[in-house]
């Protein structure tokens, strides 16, 4: 039954609303002259007006279980009920007596809770205590309880139906008392509310002060009626209360004109993000998405960051990250079934409005799925180059161990033995012609093993592309290999992993072609770029040179006669 | 002629240093590594540095290091670099500073006493010697452009043998020329490559460092 219950709540309030006003109108009708805001006819409608206005905000922000709308509703009544305080008032008499000063601390308490339903905090709570008791407490039922109206000399006064005994001089003090704490409660509101409103973030101020700020003039200005009424005791209509009264009329006309503002500027969010789901449908490219939440939430800067199935965060480009952000933004995490999901890092305090984030997730869930995969996607991607990246490196570095290893070890070695031959040759006794033969061969055919394990060893990895780079290396590649004409070479060094892929794409396409094969090679931007007059190329020739070229994240395409490698390099 | 040999390989160190012995060499010092090769040639100011390019302690181009140190701070003391490698930079890199007496060859020659006693002698001479089957890579080069290409083909065959440390008598006999002819030659090199100014000596020497960085 709670639905029904919750449906019809508003409309409690605009019943309630209606027959508040009217009878206002009547009591006013009867003695315009005592009436708070003067005997006019405009100012009344004024004042109804206000209450109107508060009630109607408070239908359109009426939300099962929030405190807001309905504290919201209480204060147009309370409003209207102020003005019962008068002989015209017949039945409302008594309650008028009662209630005459309690819509500003229902006001107070409708600002401090606010459109974001804050809870009350311990200065807020304390301050609503002290003005309640004195507006309902002291001014309100203490005072009704001295006052007769007879007493005082009203004989047209209907009954006060709570009197308890007469006493004129405590009526005086109760008011006056009253209307100090009123007084200091009022001001210590409009401090604490300026506070809030200074302290808070740029989108929660902009959501909060179009209602807090109107609602600290219409509390102030009622706090300077109860200092101008200390004297005497009492609130009353002479031409300062009276101005101070439309005055606050006005005052609260703002606070409902500042709930349509705040309500329409979420709406306009909600439609944006609306938008953003038409727009860019169920399939959006990437990056769309980020923009699109950019332009609606107003921050070119958001960042979306995805969290992966095995837990890890990564970015839109898929490249790992943590959900964390700088100091001057903030991260807020999205989760859904308990789980985080993603994360938006954003100008701090921009999706403080708790409505946008859940706005934000079922509205645009399909098309942030959908990034999240694409850049799952990227991230496997990225680990799939890093360990191709890997996995080439490392064969390079074994090549060049087992390089070291061939002259430091296996060549050393022939050599001296071939030494050792030569020595041994000395010491034959002269004639022995068939040993000598013999030993001459023996030396001869290490001689020649050790040039074989020369040309192996450079095979496997050329020492010059680690000590001084490419251009050093492709220059001694020409001396080996007279058809490979180098030409224009950058002369600075790259990443190895550039290099060796630069250097095995050359020899590789040398090798294969029968005839001349010029390179050039130019570095810039980021890229080194070579161009290899590579000739006609085999298939598997082409494949084992972008498989090399493409573990370093470059491209390399045959046109022409022309092997064209790209390599992103860092200078 | 008094020798130090630096090789961190003990059986070639030894047996490089009893075939020169046997050769009539004089071996005043053996080490292993570059930093003792260095405080040697100090002690013992030897005409010719015998040198490993890669030796402790970095087992990097150590050897050439020392070498290069050698040849700034004892200019008279020769050195003869022994490489596994053919690549002519690390030639060029030896004669860089100072273009005399210095020598590049593969490691292989070692048995070959006749060579390397040759290029022994001729570095002392203050003359330098690079390795025939460098040089002979570096003529086979094609270049797209040189220093080397105000010279005839017949010039490039000379400093090719100047390079590998002949004699002008002994590129004439090579080349079935006079030796008249061979020092016309040379000399023609010397005016083309710009190098008339310098002493006689070093102008083979700086002639051979353009011919090695023909590239």
């Amino acid at each position: 039954m709670k639905p029904i219950h919750v449906r019809r709540s508003p409309w409690t309030a605009v019943t309630a609303l209606a027959v508040v006003g009217v009878a206002t109108v009547a009591i006013v009708g009867r003695e315009p002259g005592l009436s708070l805001a003067g005997p006019s006819r405009a100012v009344l409608a004024v004042e109804v007006l206000a209450a109107v206005l508060l009630t109607a905000a408070a239908v359109a922000t009426w939300r099962a279980g929030e405190a807001f709308p309905v504290l919201l509703a209480a204060t147009a009544l309370a409003w209207l009920v102020s003005e019962w305080n008068s002989p015209a008032a017949g039945a409302g008499f008594t309650p008028g007596l009662l209630l005459y000063a309690a819509w500003p601390a229902l006001l107070a308490a409708t600002a401090l809770r606010g459109l974001h339903e804050q809870r009350f905090d311990r200065p807020a709570s304390g301050l609503l205590a002290v003005a309640f008791l004195s507006s309902v407490g002291v001014l309100g039922v203490a005072s009704a309880l001295v006052f007769d109206p007879a007493g005082q000399g009203c004989a047209a006064c209907p009954a006060n139906l709570v009197l308890v005994a007469d006493a004129p001089d405590l009526w005086v003090s109760l008011g006056r008392a009253g209307l100090v704490l009123t007084a200091g409660w009022t001001v210590a509101f409009a401090l604490l509310a300026l506070a809030r409103t200074v302290l808070a973030s740029p989108a929660r101020r902009r959501w909060s002060a179009p209602v807090l700020l109107p609602a600290v003039a219409a509390v102030l200005l009622w706090g300077a009626g109860a200092v101008h009424g200390i004297r005497r005791g009492f609130v009353s209509n002479d031409p300062t209360d009276r101005d101070l009264r439309l005055a606050e009329a006005v005052a609260l006309a703002l606070v409902a004109v500042g709930v349509a503002l705040a309500r329409l500027r979420a709406r306009r969010t909600r439609a944006a993000l609306a938008q953003l789901v038409l727009d860019i449908g169920a399939a959006p490219a990437p990056g769309e998405v980020r923009a699109w939440l950019a332009t609606a939430l107003g921050d070119p800067t958001i960042a979306l960051l995805y969290r992966l199935e095995g837990g890890e965060w990564v970015d839109a480009d898929g490249r790992e990250t943590t959900p964390t952000a700088p100091p001057d933004r903030e991260a807020t995490r999205v989760r859904v079934a308990a789980q985080d999901v993603f994360a938006v890092v954003h100008r701090r305090g921009l999706l403080d409005d708790p409505t946008l984030l859940s706005e934000l997730v079922t509205t645009a869930s399909l098309a942030l799925e959908h990034d999240r995969l694409h850049a799952a996607c990227q991230a496997r991607l990225h680990q799939l180059r890093a360990s191709r990246a890997r996995i080439v490196a490392e064969a390079d570095s074994r090549r060049r161990e087992l390089e070291r290893d061939l002259h430091d070890g296996a060549q050393q070695r022939l050599v001296a033995v071939a030494l050792a031959i030569r020595l041994a040759r000395r010491t034959i006794a002269p004639g022995d012609a068939e040993l000598e033969a013999r030993l001459a061969d023996a030396e001869e055919g290490v001689r020649s093993a050790v040039v074989a394990l020369r040309d192996v060893a450079h095979g496997l990895f050329p020492a010059v592309l680690a000590e001084e780079g490419l251009a050093a290396a492709l220059e001694e590649l020409s001396e080996q290999e007279p058809r490979l004409v180098p030409r224009a070479l950058p002369a600075g060094r790259f990443p190895s992993e550039v290099e060796s892929a630069a250097y095995f794409a050359t020899l590789e396409s040398l090798l294969e072609a029968g005839h001349d094969v010029t390179v050039d090679a130019v570095a810039g931007q980021g890229l080194l770029t070579l161009t290899i007059g590579a000739g006609e190329q085999s298939a598997s020739t082409m494949v084992q040179i972008q498989d090399r070229v493409g573990a370093v994240g470059g491209t390399a395409t045959l046109c022409a006669g022309l092997l064209r490698v790209e390599m992103p390099c860092a200078s | 002629m008094r020798l130090v040999i630096a090789d961190d390989e003990a059986l070639l160190r030894e047996g490089l240093a009893r075939v020169l012995e046997d050769a009539g060499f004089d071996v005043v010092g053996r080490c292993g590594d570059a930093d003792a090769l260095v405080r040697m040639v100090d002690a013992h100011r030897p005409d010719v540095a015998i040198v490993d390019i890669r030796m402790p302690p970095g087992n990097e181009d150590d050897g050439l290091v020392a070498a290069q140190e050698i040849r700034r701070r004892y200019p008279d003391v020769g050195v003869l670099v022994l490489s596994h490698y053919l690549d002519s930079r690390y030639a060029a890199r030896l004669l860089e500073e100072v273009p005399a007496g210095a020598g590049y060859l593969l490691k292989d020659r070692v048995s070959e006493v006749a060579v390397v006693s040759d290029a022994l002698r001729r570095i002392a001479d203050g003359d330098c010697v690079i390795d025939p089957t460098i040089v002979s890579r570096l003529v086979a080069r094609k270049r797209a452009r040189g220093p080397l290409d105000v010279l005839t083909e017949r010039e490039r065959e000379v400093l090719a043998l100047v390079a590998e440390g002949r004699s002008n008598g002994a590129i004439g006999e090579q080349l079935f020329l006079s030796r008249k002819t061979v020092d016309a030659h040379v000399s023609q090199i010397f005016t083309k490559l710009g190098l008339i100014e310098s002493p006689e000596a070093n102008r083979r020497v700086l002639a051979v460092l353009t011919f090695l960085r023909s590239g």
